[in-house]
């Protein structure tokens, strides 16, 4: 099978089968602007305050406004009004529509609902364990679109254990069955890599790599999306189509066959 | 010292006893339990998927200082073996927390709740292998 994908396609393509991550610039600069900038006065409207002149700062420094009490009412608030945007989840998959469709495919599902993450500088209590999502019922076909809203590095980021060391983690795995999450991730935390992700830059990962993050120690909150995509007839798990993956970039002819009936009213 | 606060849920990504709900519906299942009972809710772990593993549910264990208990969108979600069911009970009783099952709607306070929760789990351990018709 050799030919049919252009150079680019196969480079991106070894890239994500070796790395199984892939930090690229954003495809549409000004979906990822209203998406921010949406984002932003949300969050405002929400603490009652004026549209920010500087979104992305404002986001930056939300811990000034808001502890960590408030701050899963705020996340919430926002990203419902997000998801209410009829616009909201077509403009998030034009962020990475080349990228998707040469690591996925042109036949997509897509999460229904995109995720929003809000972490506070010095905040435990909004951590994400280490995981695969693999583990949790998602299926290995799918890959998470990560979104920064703002510029993430180091601790503000998020982690991912390398592929080799995450096969050795696997194999482990077995050995902490009486054991914790905790222990898994001091197991393996000299071989996880932090992520930088600045502004105007995606994340494509695969979520069979251990994954998570861990107290943000840099000064300013992180504000992250994630969402999950798959190649519409590759397997799904215990997140189903219709309840939590739909249709997105259902094709011509795959209209057709769905739709096409034989010629009835024959019997031997 | 922290003060405890909040009840953590507990929900799955495998079958458990052929029940295998959607984890949203989990959810559902267990903001409603906590709404009921004047809970405060904190955000679901979800164990992993391999058969058997409960590592996850380890983890929550370990947050048994900070919270007042932890709610399990089921009981049956426990482990198989006896022991490490009783273990986890008397963890969380010596604690001071408590345990829920939410879709059984049952609560384990004390070493008696326990003993109720455990013959439960027994019978329902045992019901495969009776006769389904007399």
């Amino acid at each position: 099978m050799t030919g049919f994908l252009s150079p680019d396609e196969i480079a991106l393509g070894d890239r994500f089968v070796a790395d199984q991550w892939l930090i690229l610039p954003v495809e549409d600069a000004d979906a990822l602007a209203r998406i921010r900038d949406r984002t932003a006065a949300l969050a405002a409207g929400h603490l009652g305050m004026p549209l920010p002149n500087d979104p992305q700062h404002f986001l930056d420094r939300i811990g000034d406004r808001v502890g960590p009490a408030r701050l899963n009412d705020l996340r919430l608030a926002v990203i419902q009004g997000l998801n209410a945007e009829s616009w909201f989840r077509t403009s998030y998959h034009a962020l990475a529509r080349r990228a998707l469709s040469t690591v996925v495919g042109n036949e997509l599902a897509m999460q229904r609902t995109v995720g929003l993450s809000v972490q506070l500088p010095g905040d435990d209590s909004s951590l994400l364990p280490l995981h695969c999502d693999v583990w949790d019922g998602d299926s290995p076909y799918e890959v998470v679109l990560w979104l920064p809203l703002v510029d993430c590095l180091r601790t503000k980021s998020m982690c991912i254990l390398p592929p080799a060391a995450n096969a050795r983690a696997c194999a482990g795995l077995k050995g902490f069955a009486d054991r914790t999450v905790d222990d898994l991730f001091a197991s393996v935390e000299q071989d996880l890599v932090w992520l930088d992700v600045p502004y105007g830059h995606f994340l494509l990962f695969s979520q069979n790599l251990l994954h998570g993050n861990r107290v943000n120690l840099e000064p300013a909150t992180r504000w992250s999306m994630n969402c999950r995509f798959k190649s519409l007839f590759s397997p799904y798990a215990d997140k189903r189509l219709g309840e939590f993956f739909e249709p997105i970039t259902l094709r011509a002819a795959t209209r057709l066959g769905l739709d096409f009936r034989f010629p009835d009213g024959f019997h031997d | 010292m922290t003060e405890a606060f909040g009840y953590r849920g507990y929900i799955g990504s495998r079958s458990y006893f052929g029940q295998n709900p959607p984890q949203h519906v989990q959810n559902l299942v267990i903001r409603d339990f906590c709404r009921r009972k004047g809970f405060d809710f904190l955000l679901s772990a979800t164990e992993y998927a391999m058969p058997g593993c409960h590592m996850m549910l380890n983890q929550v264990l370990t947050e048994l200082p900070v919270v007042q208990g932890i709610v399990l969108y089921s009981l049956f979600m426990l482990p198989r073996d006896t022991e490490k069911r009783r273990a986890i009970y008397r963890r969380v009783i010596d604690s001071g927390a408590s345990l829920h099952g939410a879709v059984e709607s049952q609560s384990i306070h004390g070493a008696a709740d326990a003993a109720r929760v455990e013959d439960i789990w027994l019978i329902r351990m045992a019901l495969p292998h009776c006769p389904t018709n007399l």
